[in-house]
């Protein structure tokens, strides 16, 4: 067990810079996801990490120790691939003692560590099947005990639970989770799933086009996104254009937000974010929050939620998100509304050049 | 596949095709068995001193001594330098990947005797002449291929990322290629094997330009026999030759499954 510490790494391919100076320190025990949309460079980084491709420039250091020359088999990591990568001509039993027998352990130590392992992921008493003949999500559990029985130094998860299907990847996040806890072995998790990101990690490292965008606690990201990119990349908030004005963030020359936000600058223009579930149908009679009227413009029943298009000031809209059981769930379109945001959920960052 | 069976006309051009291309064989299985001393069908009699002709003549065992010989150590040699080459080729170590690999190819495409006269022509430029290592050097050419095309089709229909785990779990990446991609890619390369056994023993044009007076091998000696006139040994030879090659397909489909690399 050490802490990982990746310190101004880049990755170029010939003319293109995949990787751009990414420094990032993961302590001992933590679990760190690396979140971020296709192709920003995350399997870039886990590869580079493990030693199966050389970065460009900059270290990177397992406990004290300098492994950015060093080959995959002399870094004492465990990788779980997407695709499991198991070797289908051994059995359960052997793809797990893979590691150990590297390590030379051999007869009834070796046994019970394999036992061990394959125990911790329950499969106790698959090992002398083949790969072929588990399912998906048992594949996944052997490539999970094959990467720990050795007791590697960091675990390095590249979208394990993509191939699964959604309750079989429910079920296998909260077992993924608790293994990591057990073990405590600093883990980097990449995903593109931040619903996937968000429950298991310590901390959460939001990437876009190979550049470190937040490195920050689950909270932290959802509640104080850093930038624009972070803000509408996790959750599905509203995204509207706007204007610093005296203090205040304006949406149009009437409708005027109060915000916990850095609100520096006036004439600046921002971009807003207000999350779905954050805005209240419900009078509250608190005078601290921001009122805006609007007007029912759709309604869409989804079970527990309703979800309402809400068209306010001049021409634009909020999509509102509330419980359908709760007084405010069943409006009809053309209805008038009052809307409550918290000044704490306006938040207010400054516009991209490219969205 | 589809469970569609063929329907009667399908079947009987089909049987009629396989009969046509078993034609020869079925005759020279049939003549090695005759009597006469001259070759003919159907056979007179029924006898197997062809055979025992064939087994005690020091010039046919000594001939097949040297196709053996040649055969299995330029598949050796192949095999060593086509897997270690197609490995090198299919992870794009090298620059020029597929150029190379056309050229490592070509004697596949060229004429046996076009190769056959170039390299009597460089070995006796490098002085070099008639000498079982130029047989030998010669048939690493020609056999080389097919253990190549076998090499990087077995290659390409493996998951790459196995050899990444087990480099991850410890093992250098020679141990990664000898205990995980080896015996993935290992039917092919029995079938790759097979191929370039079977083109080294059944060579003439090329071996006729480079094989001295002691390396005449089993086909040369059976072209050269029938340029003398032809008696059921030579049949019987190649029955024996056809028994052989049966047997040997036989044992390593059984044991390697390899129909589906050919
Ligand atoms: N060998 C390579 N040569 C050139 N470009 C490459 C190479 N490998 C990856 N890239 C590029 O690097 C970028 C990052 O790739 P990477 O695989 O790290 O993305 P990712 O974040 O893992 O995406 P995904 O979520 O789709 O897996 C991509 O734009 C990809 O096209
Ligand atoms: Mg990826």
């Amino acid at each position: 067990m050490s802490n990982l510490t990746l310190d101004h790494v880049v990755k170029r391919y010939s003319s293109v810079t995949v990787v751009k100076d990414v420094s990032l320190a993961i302590d001992e025990g933590e679990f760190v996801s690396l979140l971020g949309p296709s192709g920003c460079g995350k399997t870039t980084i886990l590869r580079m990490v493990a030693g199966l491709i050389d970065p460009s420039g900059g270290t990177i250091r397992i406990g004290d120790r300098d492994v950015t020359r060093l080959p995959p088999n002399k870094r004492n990591i465990g990788l779980v691939f997407q695709s499991y990568a198991l070797f289908p001509h051994l059995t359960v039993h052997e793809n797990v003692a893979f590691g150990l027998r590297r390590k030379g352990q051999s007869g009834a130590a070796l046994d019970a560590r394999v036992g061990e392992a394959l125990a911790m992921v329950r499969l106790a008493g698959y090992g002398e099947r083949y790969p072929r003949q588990l399912s998906g999500g048992q594949q996944q559990r052997v490539a999970m005990a094959r990467a720990i029985a050795p007791r590697p130094n960091v675990l390095l998860f590249d979208e394990p639970l993509s191939n699964l299907d959604a309750k079989l990847r429910d079920e296998m996040q909260i077992e993924l989770k608790r293994l990591q806890r057990e073990l405590g072995i600093t883990t980097l998790f990449v995903t593109h799933d931040q619903a996937e990101a968000l429950s298991l990690s310590d901390r959460v490292c939001v990437m876009q086009d190979g550049v470190i965008q937040q490195f920050a606690e689950p909270e932290t990201i959802y509640r104080r996104p850093a930038t624009a990119f972070v803000a509408s990349f996790i959750g599905k908030p509203n995204r509207l254009a706007g204007t610093i004005r005296g203090g205040r963030v304006a949406l149009d020359e009437q409708l005027e937000l109060r915000s916990e936000s850095d609100l520096s600058g006036d004439g600046r223009p921002v971009e807003v974010f207000i999350r779905q579930e954050a805005i209240s149908l419900a009078a509250s009679g608190d005078e601290s929050v921001n009122r805006i009227a609007g007007t029912v413009a759709l309604r869409s029943f989804s079970g527990p939620q309703v979800k309402y298009v809400v068209r306010i000031g001049s021409d634009q809209e909020l999509v509102v998100e509330a419980p359908s059981s709760g007084p405010a769930g069943d409006l009809a379109p053309g209805q008038p509304v009052m809307l409550e945001v918290h000044p704490q959920d306006v938040l207010v960052l400054s516009r991209e050049t490219a969205p | 596949m589809n469970d569609q069976r063929p329907t009667l006309p399908v079947t009987t051009i089909a049987l009629l095709v396989v009969v046509f291309l078993q034609i020869p064989v079925i005759v020279v299985v049939l003549a090695s068995f005759s009597e006469t001393s001259y070759l003919t069908i159907p056979p007179q009699g029924l006898t197997l001193k062809w055979f025992e002709a064939v087994l005690t003549d020091s010039a046919y065992l000594g001939a097949i001594r040297n196709s053996l010989v040649l055969a299995i150590g330029a598949t050796t040699i192949s095999m060593v330098l086509g897997v270690a080459a197609s490995y090198a080729l299919f992870r794009k170590m090298l620059p020029g990947s597929e150029a190379l690999t056309s050229l490592l190819m070509s004697p596949l495409i060229i004429p046996s005797v076009v190769i056959g006269v170039a390299l009597l022509q460089y070995f006796t430029l490098v002085g070099l002449r008639g000498g079982f290592v130029v047989l030998l050097l010669a048939h690493v050419v020609i056999t080389v291929p097919y253990i190549v095309r076998s090499a990087l089709a077995s290659l390409s229909g493996i998951d790459l990322s196995v050899e990444e785990a087990a480099r991850c779990l410890g093992a250098d990446g020679f141990t990664a290629f000898r205990l995980v991609t080896l015996p993935l890619i290992k039917p092919g390369l029995v079938a790759g094997a097979l191929f370039s056994f079977v083109t080294s023993m059944e060579n003439v044009p090329v071996t006729i330009f480079l094989a001295g007076p002691r390396q005449t091998t089993l086909p040369i000696l059976i072209f050269t026999s029938v340029e003398m006139g032809v008696d059921p040994s030579v049949a019987a030879v190649s029955t024996l030759l056809i028994i052989a090659t049966v047997l040997v397909l036989f044992f390593a489909e059984r044991w390697t499954g390899f129909h589906r690399f050919v």
